[in-house]
């Protein structure tokens, strides 16, 4: 197809090829958020082609290519992808890991305009515009403009309660989840969410990782900042731990003071409206049971 | 023995944000593998911060924590050099 939308987040994206550009083919983990157009809040312009940087543009941000090895994060490669910067213009570069080819695109963008540009060298005739990392990294700078939070989490509603486990890789989100779904709940996601504040408070939203996923939203009542424990225990965490404890779970890209800016000001605000504590759990239903209890009081 | 003389003052590649009596700050990095290096501030730490405006050297900031916590001069001079020596990253020193 030449133009397609998608709503991730409530963020509505439209794709579009101009009639001698690529064919746009999104991969089936999209199927369920594409919709049926509407106003887009965001456009990206796809072409193929290689793209010439101006020669005074400056790398800002650089991202290597790592791997988790033996729960190491092993580097493999120096170059994945990178943020560069021409005067108000921003670029971002990427290669493809799980192509098995030496294609590369790059993405033409703006913390201040809503229409960008992306070039893909490929000269296949099906492009997905969101082929990792494309799909995370321009969620990510989406979330910068809106002044919403990406973060690694999972998250559940259970009884029309909206619950946040938050950790890095390796904490435990994945069976939290897993544990919540057993006992009944509706899993937003298992990995990362994307937090958005509306007139009524916060919600999490999934954004698409899996096949099949379709979206999710839920409101956002409590966050827990998670950790293995050998019992269960709720430390509540408030002021300047809770926002420092919160940030590192976020994804961010702290190459421009600006943007670290709008983050904190973004996670201060959610750590004023809503309730979080560090958690201690056991990985088995016992956890359930305690926060279900501790809800009670 | 730090130097008492020394004016430090914040680097301008950290984002600073207050909350409460608490700080946290965030550097500015140009590589990912930097992230994570949020620090905080407790009602102590963000009383010395506050302290580093481009005027205060070191002999003044260990004597207004003396004032402000009824601290003797033994106790200051270690909490604020042990200041210094931890914000290191935050701080450029002269």
């Amino acid at each position: 197809m030449r133009n397609y939308n998608l709503d991730i987040a409530g963020y509505n994206i439209r794709f579009e090829s101009e009639d001698d550009g690529p064919e746009l083919v999104p991969s089936e983990r999209f199927d369920n958020f594409i919709c049926s157009g509407g106003k887009p809040d965001f456009l990206i312009r796809v072409h193929t082609g290689s793209f010439t940087f101006h020669e005074k543009t400056e790398r800002v941000f650089n991202a290597p290519y790592v791997e988790e090895v033996n729960g190491l994060m092993m580097k493999k490669n120096d170059e994945f992808w990178s943020i560069f910067q021409y005067n108000n213009d921003l670029f971002l570069k990427t290669v493809f890991p799980y192509s098995g080819n030496n294609e590369e695109a790059v993405l033409k963008f703006s913390l201040s305009q809503s229409v960008w540009d992306l070039w893909f060298s490929s000269k296949s005739k099906g492009i997905d515009p969101l082929s990792y990392p494309l799909d995370g990294l321009i969620l990510y700078y989406l979330t910068v403009i809106s002044g919403d939070i990406m973060i690694h989490a999972s998250g559940v509603n259970y009884s029309g309660k909206g619950y946040l486990f938050s950790g890095v890789s390796g904490k435990g989100k994945s069976t939290m989840a897993k544990l919540w779904d057993a006992f009944g709940a509706e899993v937003i996601h298992d990995d990362r969410l994307i937090l958005r504040s509306e007139s009524d408070g916060f919600y999490m939203f999934n954004t698409p990782v899996y096949k099949n996923e379709k979206p999710a939203k839920s409101k956002l009542d409590k966050i827990f900042l998670i950790e293995h424990g050998k019992e269960n225990r709720i430390v509540p965490a408030g002021g300047a731990q809770c926002v420092s404890l919160i940030m590192a779970n976020c994804i961010q890209h702290n190459w421009d003071k600006k943007i670290i800016t709008r983050l904190l000001d973004s996670v201060s605000g959610l750590c004023d409206k809503i309730p979080a504590s560090r958690l201690f759990f056991k990985p088995d239903h016992s956890i359930i049971d305690f926060i279900c209890g501790n809800e009670k009081r | 023995m730090i130097n008492l003389s020394i004016i430090p003052l914040r680097s301008p590649s950290v984002v600073t944000r207050k909350t409460g009596n608490e700080y946290v700050l965030v550097p500015v990095e140009n590589n990912i593998a930097d992230m994570n290096s949020v620090y905080t501030l407790n009602e102590t730490g963000a009383f010395l911060w506050e302290l580093i405006d481009g005027e205060n050297n070191i002999e003044d900031m260990i004597e207004a924590l003396i004032r402000e916590y009824d601290v003797d001069e033994q106790t200051a001079t270690s909490d604020v050099s042990e200041f210094i020596t931890e914000m290191s990253k935050y701080l450029i020193i002269n």
